[in-house]
């Protein structure tokens, strides 16, 4: 009963046929998992591209100067008040009104990946920064970013690492580059953990910036996978980022997060992917490409093969419909779903797929919706979303739940449902479209991407 | 505190006395009766996130080792509520002292597993599934225990798990979905005051879907499970009232939920809680103090409340951390991540056997650094399974494991 995928076939690049066309289904997969979800109009421009030009677009788009500064002076005001939640608020605001969204996507991954919460660094300056030095890096060399968030102010408050003594050093964030930054558990010892943490001694953090403290900084010989001598935290940096188990490890936490939730991806899949990434340098986005282009990618495999976050859910349900909402509002909420924007639950990040579920999230999910959809604040394509929808020459029940599962649903909806909640919109009159679409959102397809 | 009062029921050796299982040996009949009484009581674990300090919880104060390891953060005589002539509680923990004076309070020392896993994540799977990474890890005990239970359709859920952050494994099982629930105020479908839609959503989640998608068929029956215990749970704890004076903490309002719904009478077995917070690598004494107190009189009010229901035979609580934390402090005025811990059990007087269960580890027999455990946690859940809620054991915690002596059932 091992099922396994053929490396070979799944990795080959994808070119459409019959049996997997290049259309509005496959596109708005793309746009699902490199982003949050395209509008008709992007979905329009999406088909008049190949499906690799359609990535290289996503992954090489720069953000306007215009709205980097926006994005700037947002900032500035979310800090001003004092509140980090402010902060949350404006990440959501700029998912929402990202021109690149394929890079907040992966920032997001990133957040994930190394993962700090503002909960207990507190201090909103420290997390903008670390979120700009993930954005800087989202598609770049892995090397680098991973050095720089290793003296990173807001990462190393987040550990208790912010003070490391050569007289006791402090074990935590040599334990997580190793578990959960790098290599994964398993794959280095107790042993190395504690002769890796003495290569961190006397780095520091002092009011909010990084600084090497050489009075309080071991020199003696380290003993560290294999590798001895007199090494700083640059070195250890180094030697951790050497082990074979490095790439696998990036690749099969990319696999999850763009791909498919389950099953966790065999080593033989991993493996080709893991050296291109070694030979390239730990470079991010050549691998990416790969990933997002791969036959594997589009097939039945990937497609509704993961579990929504949170994030993906409301996001991409107001960006599919070219909507706007109160963002403080709305970060609030994706707190309280479990994905809270600058506040993951622990160093580990979000478990995600399954662990997304439960009574309380479901029931949190469907209210969320309801929320949005009904909120003063929320437009979609600047007017109410009646019009909207009758902008798209979409007005009668049943062609109104057409529209919006071609957009919004990556599995099916049963016949019968789509004519119970035709019936039910039919009944509720001047709610139709606020009963209807919060039904649709309600159904467990509308979980699935 | 009376100290020799408190040792006459101190010190039940945790000796490997075979025990028959009674669901093992039982005809029928008997298994039945025990059946209709096991599905009486109620287990409230509460999850200490992050790895318990147990050294400053349960603290050998007259141990010199201690004293030498711990230069900053060893505490003093006089701050700590004894317990026994070397042993004694952390200052914060007067409401477990209370119930340790009350009998209603068991203290297993020296609990963990063979080789132990350092990091959080991993030991806390470990301590959830019973099983390590090489195996194929799918349900938790809980899940497991769950399973063995008949369900009855429209009945109350087996488990609810309080609070915010994601389920926790233990409760994960193939087919019993366990609710999470926020706060009963939140845990209720908006539109749903609408008959036709409830009822509609209602329908719509209900409908298996069979296309071959294990993701959709999970989210279908999680979803058709939400929509139903919200249902019977809008109505349910809306009335109940307590004379008890609560607390005011996270963890108290979740065991006060945990009391309200006791009493408005819902069959659910087992409610699991959390306590973050513990992960002490940093300026530990007043994080550990605030957490510790946050527990103690939070445990203590909700036995108070269960109590007044007079309800107290039926429950059980139970406390558990990841691991302990490393005996020599660090830098940082904290503690890295360690090994062995205690657990505590706490209940009715007539119902657990109250006190020291088993040794303090010894603070000059280390493995690196660390504490040896002597109690296997598997012991105190094959405890909690086979006496508590007298069922077999083995298949649930995948090993046959002779029960710690904690309850007098």
């Amino acid at each position: 009963m091992n099922f396994e995928i053929d490396p070979e076939w799944a990795w080959r690049e994808y070119s459409p046929d019959n049996e997997t066309p290049w259309n509005l289904r496959t596109a708005s997969h793309l746009f699902r998992r490199l982003g949050f979800g395209a509008s008709q109009k992007d979905l329009d421009a999406a088909l008049q591209r190949k499906p690799s030009e359609l990535v290289d677009d996503l992954l090489n788009i720069n953000e306007p100067v215009d709205f980097q500064r926006e994005m700037k002076s947002l900032a500035d005001s979310a800090l001003a008040t004092g509140n980090v939640k402010q902060l949350s608020a404006w990440w959501a605001y700029r998912m929402l009104a990202s021109p690149a969204q394929a890079l907040e996507k992966t920032t997001l991954f990133w957040h994930g990946h190394f993962a700090t919460s503002a909960e207990k660094v507190t201090e909103g300056q420290l997390m903008l920064t670390q979120n700009e030095l993930l954005r800087r890096y989202a598609f770049g060399d892995f090397s680098q970013m991973l050095l720089e968030i290793s003296r990173d102010a807001a990462m190393l408050i987040y550990l208790d690492s912010a003070t490391n003594r050569k007289a006791h050093p402090n074990e935590n964030y040599a334990r997580e580059i190793m578990e959960l930054f790098c290599l994964g558990e398993g794959n280095y010892s107790e042993t190395d953990i504690r002769e890796l943490a003495r290569c961190f001694t006397g780095w520091e953090v002092r009011r909010g910036e990084f600084r090497f403290n050489r009075f309080q900084h071991d020199t003696g010989t380290k003993n560290i996978l294999g590798k001895s001598g007199d090494f700083g935290g640059e070195d250890g940096v180094r030697i951790v980022l050497e082990q074979k188990s490095a790439p696998e490890f990036l690749v099969s936490k990319l696999i999850r997060y763009f791909v498919m939730d389950e099953p966790a991806a065999s080593r033989e899949l991993i493996a080709p992917l893991a050296k291109e990434m070694r030979e390239s340098g730990m470079k991010i986005r050549p691998v990416l490409r790969r990933i997002l282009t791969s036959q594997l990618f589009y097939s039945p495999l990937a497609i509704g093969r993961k579990i929504k976050s949170p994030v993906e859910m409301a996001i991409g349900l107001l960006r599919s419909l070219e909507g706007t909402t109160n963002s403080f509002e709305l970060a609030e909420s994706l707190q309280q779903l479990g994905q809270g924007l600058l506040y993951p639950p622990s160093v580990k990040g979000w478990d995600g797929g399954r662990t997304w579920i439960n009574s309380s999230t479901l029931l949190g999910r469907s209210n969320l919706v309801r929320d949005l959809i009904t909120h003063e604040k929320t437009r979609f394509g600047r007017t109410s979303l009646k019009q909207y929808l009758a902008s798209q020459k979409v007005t009668q029940p049943r062609a109104i739940i057409d529209h919006l599962e071609e957009r919004l649903f990556a599995v099916a909806i049963p016949e019968a449902a789509k004519d119970r909640i035709a019936r039910l919109m039919a009944a509720a009159s001047g709610k139709a479209i606020v009963e209807g679409l919060h039904a649709l959102c309600t159904l467990p397809e509308f979980q699935i991407a | 505190m009376r100290n020799s009062s408190r040792r006459s029921f101190l010190r039940h050796a945790s000796a490997g006395t075979a025990v028959l299982t009674f669901g093992g040996i039982a005809p029928k009949a008997l298994q039945a009766a025990a059946m209709a009484q096991k599905s009486e009581r109620i287990l409230v674990v509460i999850e200490l996130q992050g790895g318990n300090d147990g050294l400053n919880t349960v603290v050998p104060f007259a141990d010199s080792a201690y004293q030498k390891l711990r230069p900053k953060l060893a505490l003093k005589k006089d701050d700590l509520l004894t317990i026994s002539d070397g042993l004694a509680f952390h200052g914060s923990l007067k409401g477990f002292a209370d119930l340790l004076e009350a009998g209603q309070l068991a203290v297993i020392q020296g609990v963990g597993y063979e080789n132990p896993n350092r990091s959080h994540f991993e030991s806390m799977d470990i301590w959830h599934t019973c099983q390590r990474k090489e195996e194929t890890r799918t349900d938790g005990w809980l899940g497991r225990f769950f399973e063995k239970e008949a369900a009855v359709a429209g009945t109350d859920p087996a488990a609810l798990h309080l609070g915010a952050d994601k389920q926790p494994f233990a409760l994960m099982s193939r087919t019993v979905r366990t609710p999470s629930i926020r706060s009963l105020e939140q845990f209720r479908l908006q539109g749903a005051d609408d008959a036709d839609f409830r009822k509609a959503v209602q329908e719509l989640a209900d409908a298996k879907r069979g296309g071959g998608n294990d993701l959709l068929d999970f989210v279908q029956t999680s979803t058709s499970s939400a929509i139903a215990a919200s249902e019977r749970l809008s109505g349910a704890a809306s009335k109940a009232t307590t004379s008890v004076v609560w607390p005011t903490s996270p963890l108290a309002d979740q065991l006060q939920t945990v009391a309200r719904l006791i009493r408005s009478g819902l069959t659910t077995s087992v409610y699991y809680v959390t306590l973050n917070g513990f992960d002490t690598h940093s300026q530990q004494p007043d994080v550990h103090a605030a957490l510790l107190r946050q527990l103690s009189d939070s445990v203590k009010a909700l036995l108070d409340d269960v109590k007044e229901q007079g309800q107290s035979e039926r429950v059980a609580v139970m406390c558990f951390s990841e691991f302990g934390r490393r005996v020599e402090e660090n830098a940082s005025d904290g503690t890295d991540h360690g090994t062995a811990g205690p657990m505590f059990i706490a209940g009715a007087a007539s119902q657990i056997h109250s006190g020291l269960i088993g040794d303090h580890p010894k603070l000059n027999d280390l493995k690196d650094g660390d504490l040896k455990h002597h109690t296997d946690f598997r012991q105190v859940y094959a405890a909690v399974i086979e006496k508590w809620f007298q069922t077999p054991s083995s298949e649930i915690l995948k090993g046959t494991w002779t029960p710690t002596p904690v309850f007098r059932s």
